[in-house]
């Protein structure tokens, strides 16, 4: 009976193993050729590099205009992250603590968001950016991403805040604590695993987001990471070596990020996922 | 001095204000700006025959969506993208439940599984479009690579060049891009399901396929109404890696919706058309959701 056990186990193990190698293989054959010259490449796609090549790295953040698209993707993805925190816990915060009718329609308002795809409005959306000056600057795309984030973060934190006990919030108001003061002193800290989901799927959306930017921002000058490494595609058809060192750089400091917060990501989609 | 008047100021004027109207109203103005009003416009324009640079807008009634109902190249795009999202929802479902009973089930290092399987996700669709058009190079692919190593030259594939060929490689991209996702979502169905209900079942004489197929399965209905609308809506708007990997062709093989949106708005400069196609892609989106989660809310128990 054990033995039966213990040899389904193992099958399985090298069932998952088999099928883990085959899903790792794509990213682990980018790192390797972005450590590869252009002509090991072309002599061998599957080989291992021979020697540690850093000419493509060096190539990029020397001879190109990557290094600013990288201060770019950071200043985007940081700014829009900030702006994110400081707007939606405090709206998910006055819906879910509200009992008033209004709140709740404003609540399926941004609800009716999520539906909305964004190639339905870009068009006449970049019109209104480049009446109100925002575009063809990083002030635009950070406007965007942040009211495009406000359906599905008021879902995230009303979801949130349903778990979390009002006593602590109505003692505080016996004890003559502000509104403002509960929220910022109490709430907005007991929302931290909240935030910290919201921060890391949103982040990574923006990261990796290639449409938007690429119309939005300036033409002629450095735009994100991924834009910059659409465009190498295209111009740099031969030259692999160099969009394999760009696209190894993009991908890096996700999976670390990945790999130090997954509680965040894996719970961020569940909450997001219970009312799709 | 002037600072303390400014204050006080400021903090009658909020006093007398609702906090809850202050907390809502910068995500209110955000959306209702941004969001909202853009598809109003949206709406309007699809109207027009706008080109996106000049200030005339020309009101045509319904010409754009006479065009786009009698357009070969639309009733193509249509095609494709029904293909694709046909495809990808079913694939991509068996993929993630097969997934996330493999990690459930697994005895060691389960996290390091789930955190692998996971990783395709984190990868954006261009950065992924690039490293699958080099996996799939006809010349210096690691595909045709291998191929040739076992011996089956024979076999060598223009996968992204040979018209038959280039829609299904970008659904078997996808499809490695996104399976992961909805692994967490059905893992999460998994974690769902009381033990003794597979216990009992096991007690009872049923095998590991049984217990799935009568117990497990069933009980995942809600995990999976959601992640296949949630698969839907994403492969309906599928864009960068198409951008990437072939830029639609060969010819109009891998032409879609969205990218018509893009190259119709942005490249021909007819954002009137665009805008047109934008809205008959929402509508599309909106009709298929409302259908999907009726039929398959039925499936649903409570437990």
């Amino acid at each position: 009976m054990y033995k039966g056990k213990s040899a389904y186990d193992v099958l399985l193990f090298i069932v998952t193993l088999l099928i883990a190698v085959m899903f790792f293989f794509p990213i682990f054959f980018n790192l390797m050729s972005a450590f590869k010259s252009n002509s090991e490449i072309m002599r061998d796609a599957i080989a291992l590099p021979t020697s540690l090549y850093l000419d493509s790295f060096k190539y990029l953040l020397t001879e190109t205009e990557f290094p600013a698209a990288i201060v770019n993707s950071v200043v985007l993805t940081g700014l829009s992250i900030v702006f994110m925190v400081v707007v939606i816990p405090m709206a998910g915060y006055a819906i879910e603590r509200s009992s008033a009718k209004w709140t709740g329609f404003v609540f399926l308002y941004f609800l009716a968001g999520m539906m909305i795809p964004f190639q339905a409005y870009m068009i006449p959306l970049f019109k209104e950016l480049k009446m109100m000056g925002m575009y063809g600057n990083l002030v635009g795309p950070i406007v965007i991403y942040v009211s495009g984030s406000v359906g599905f973060g008021a879902l995230l934190y009303t979801s949130f805040l349903k778990g979390v006990p009002r006593e602590i919030e109505e003692s505080a108001a016996i004890d003559g604590c502000s509104r403002y003061g509960i929220f910022y002193r109490i709430v907005f800290p007991l929302l931290g695993p909240c935030t910290a989901s919201m921060v890391v799927l949103n982040g990574l959306g923006i990261w990796n987001d290639f449409l938007m930017p690429m119309l939005v921002l300036p033409s002629g000058k450095p735009k994100t990471m991924i834009v910059e490494i659409f465009y190498y595609v295209g111009e740099f058809s031969s030259r692999w070596d160099m969009i394999f060192a760009g696209t190894a750089m993009s991908i890096v400091p996700i999976l670390i990020v990945f790999l130090a917060l997954q509680k965040y990501f894996v719970k961020g989609i569940a909450t997001g996922a219970i009312k799709g | 001095m002037n600072d303390t008047k400014n204050q006080s100021a400021w903090s009658r004027w909020t006093g007398r204000i609702s906090p809850t109207v202050v907390f809502l109203l910068p995500a209110i103005a955000l959306y209702t700006l941004f969001v909202v009003t853009p598809t109003f416009s949206s709406a309007y324009l699809s109207f027009t025959s706008w080109d996106g640079v000049s200030d005339k807008i020309h009101f045509i009634g319904f010409d754009n969506f006479t065009e786009i109902w009698n357009s070969d190249r639309v009733h193509n795009a249509l095609k494709n993208t029904m293909i694709l999202t046909f495809a990808l929802v079913v694939l991509e479902n068996i993929a993630a439940i097969a997934l996330a009973v493999l990690v459930d089930q697994v005895r060691w290092a389960r996290n390091l599984f789930r955190s692998v399987f996971y990783f395709p996700v984190l990868i954006s669709g261009i950065v992924m479009g690039f490293v699958w058009t080099i996996i799939l190079n006809y010349n210096f692919g690691v595909i045709n690579r291998m191929l040739e190593l076992i011996g089956l030259a024979s076999w060598k594939i223009d996968w992204l060049g040979n018209p038959d060929f280039a829609l299904i490689s970008i659904i078997l991209s996808t499809l490695w891009k996104q399976a992961g996702y909805y692994m967490i979502i059905y893992l999460a169905g998994l974690q769902g399901i009381p033990q003794d209900l597979t216990e009992a079942a096991s007690i009872d004489g049923a095998g590991k396929w049984q217990q799935f197929r009568r117990i497990t399965f069933p009980l995942l209905a809600g995990s999976m109404t959601v992640s296949s609308v949630l698969s839907m809506i994403s492969s309906l708007k599928i864009f960068d890696q198409i951008a990437v990997m072939t830029d639609g062709g060969p010819g109009f093989e891998t032409e879609t919706l969205t990218y018509i949106v893009y190259k119709v708005g942005f490249g021909e400069l007819r954002q009137g058309f665009g805008t047109a196609m934008a809205m008959v892609l929402f509508l599309l989106i909106l009709i298929i959701t409302v259908i999907q989660v009726k039929v398959l809310r039925r499936r649903e128990v409570q437990l």
